[in-house]
């Protein structure tokens, strides 16, 4: 019996928006620390951009070994579980978040650290308020950016979550699980379902470019 | 307030010095104004006298105590009497009504009334509720003057305040900076040429070149 196309994309997007909410919230504590100094930036950008081009089956390899029955998280029992999607998903989703994030914290912090001195203070607080206020909608897009990766990945979903039908199949695994089952015209849907769910967080993103350039 | 520079040296590449042995003060309210080429070094010397930047050697003396050696409260007590208008303004993503009470905002103080009385007095009425990025270079230069000006600070530095601005701001701007002095501030002014309104204003002329004072009058 094959699964709805409906539950499958249910499963796949709360999967992918709590792994890339998680990465987005690391993300920017990430970003706010390292645009204190260049020294940090340029110390830690090279490795997150680095970072991004891991390929996913690396990442899906890494995760299993530790939540395997032999490793060293295996006590918490969640491999083959929608979970260790998620764990896995959140890792790879975070260094893009972070290289998508950090420049422009960097150059926003320069500027509102400037001004508020110009004003009469030097609260930090203050600073990492109106930084955050001027990026908000940098960090919207980063997280888009995020479960953009995230949703679309397939290494992860396949090796810690099996692509369980009902329980671990997301849009990339079913994909996967039909074509080598010949079922192609099932396959191409679930791609379709894909392919619209990442046009339309790019074309959200492109809004939100626009956005920033003009409010 | 006095500030008083003594010895003051900086550079931002340990390499080059920007300024060079600065000792001047400024006691009395009134209008100084540092006159000097580009790369004379007028923008960090305003920095520095505005305690914005930690100058690499020297003191910077504010009523006779070393500022940069205070404790971080201190350091915050003094710096709220003091404003600073850069001179490429730094806007931030909101309207002109947004980045004008800022400062205030800050200081959880916010005296929409002020705002009022100096959006009216430099035209900025009809755009007070737009995006700051939709405004002019003179609109947005406005804006960060005005900024300053509402905080009622006791020095203000403004770095080339009127580049950019048209003849009719410029001249609201000499006024209101004629008030600040007459209320006993103090008016710190970097520019690469005297605007003639101003020239007239002016309390000191301190020429700035290479980084070094090479001479400070008194005008009236």
């Amino acid at each position: 019996m094959t699964e709805p196309i409906l539950s499958i994309t249910i499963r796949s997007l709360y999967i992918s928006a709590l792994a890339s909410f998680g990465a987005f919230i690391v993300a920017t504590l990430i970003s706010l620390h390292i645009s204190r100094s260049k020294k940090y930036i340029d110390m830690l950008s090279p490795i997150f951009e680095a970072l991004v081009g891991v390929p996913t089956t690396v990442i899906g390899l890494f995760v299993y070994v530790l939540l395997c029955p032999s490793g060293p998280l295996s006590f918490l029992k969640l491999l083959y579980t929608p979970y260790a999607i998620m764990f896995g998903e959140f890792l790879v989703a975070l260094p893009i978040a972070v290289t998508y994030m950090v420049r422009h914290f960097y150059s926003a912090r320069e500027s509102v650290r400037e001004l508020v001195l110009s004003l009469g203070s030097s609260d930090e607080k203050i600073i990492t308020m109106l930084v955050l206020r001027e990026l908000a909608p940098v960090l919207i897009s980063s997280y888009l950016v995020a479960f953009s990766r995230a949703i679309g990945e397939l290494g992860v979903a396949l090796i810690v979550g099996g692509g369980i039908e009902g329980y671990t199949n997301v849009l990339t695994t079913a994909i996967a699980l039909q074509t080598s089952m010949g079922n192609y015209e099932y396959a191409i849907w679930i791609g379709l379902v894909l392919i619209s769910i990442t046009m339309i967080i790019v074309l959200i993103v492109k809004l939100l470019g626009e956005y920033v350039i003009w409010k | 307030m006095e500030i008083a520079l003594k010895g003051i040296w900086h550079s931002y590449d340990n390499q080059t010095h920007v300024l060079k042995s600065i000792n001047l003060e400024f006691k009395e309210p009134g209008i100084y104004a540092i006159l000097g080429p580009n790369g004379a070094g007028k923008t960090t010397l305003l920095k520095v006298a505005s305690l914005i930047l930690r100058p690499s050697q020297g003191f910077v003396l504010i009523n006779g105590s070393n500022f940069w050696e205070l404790h971080r409260e201190g350091r915050e007590e003094i710096r709220k009497r003091v404003a600073y208008v850069h001179d490429k303004p730094i806007l931030l993503r909101g309207s002109v009504r947004d980045n004008i009470s800022i400062g205030m905002r800050i200081r959880g103080e916010v005296d929409e009334s002020l705002i009022d009385y100096y959006v009216k007095r430099y035209s900025l009425l009809e755009v007070q509720r737009k995006s700051v990025h939709r405004l002019s270079a003179g609109q947005a230069k406005a804006v960060s003057i005005i900024r300053a000006l509402v905080l009622k600070p006791q020095v203000l530095a403004l770095d080339e305040p009127f580049a950019f601005l048209d003849e009719v701001r410029a001249r609201i701007l000499v006024e209101d900076l004629v008030n600040i002095t007459n209320d006993g501030g103090m008016i710190l002014i970097a520019t690469h040429y005297m605007y003639k309104e101003l020239a007239s204003e002016v309390n000191y002329v301190i020429e700035l070149l290479k980084g070094e004072v090479k001479n400070i009058t008194r005008m009236r």
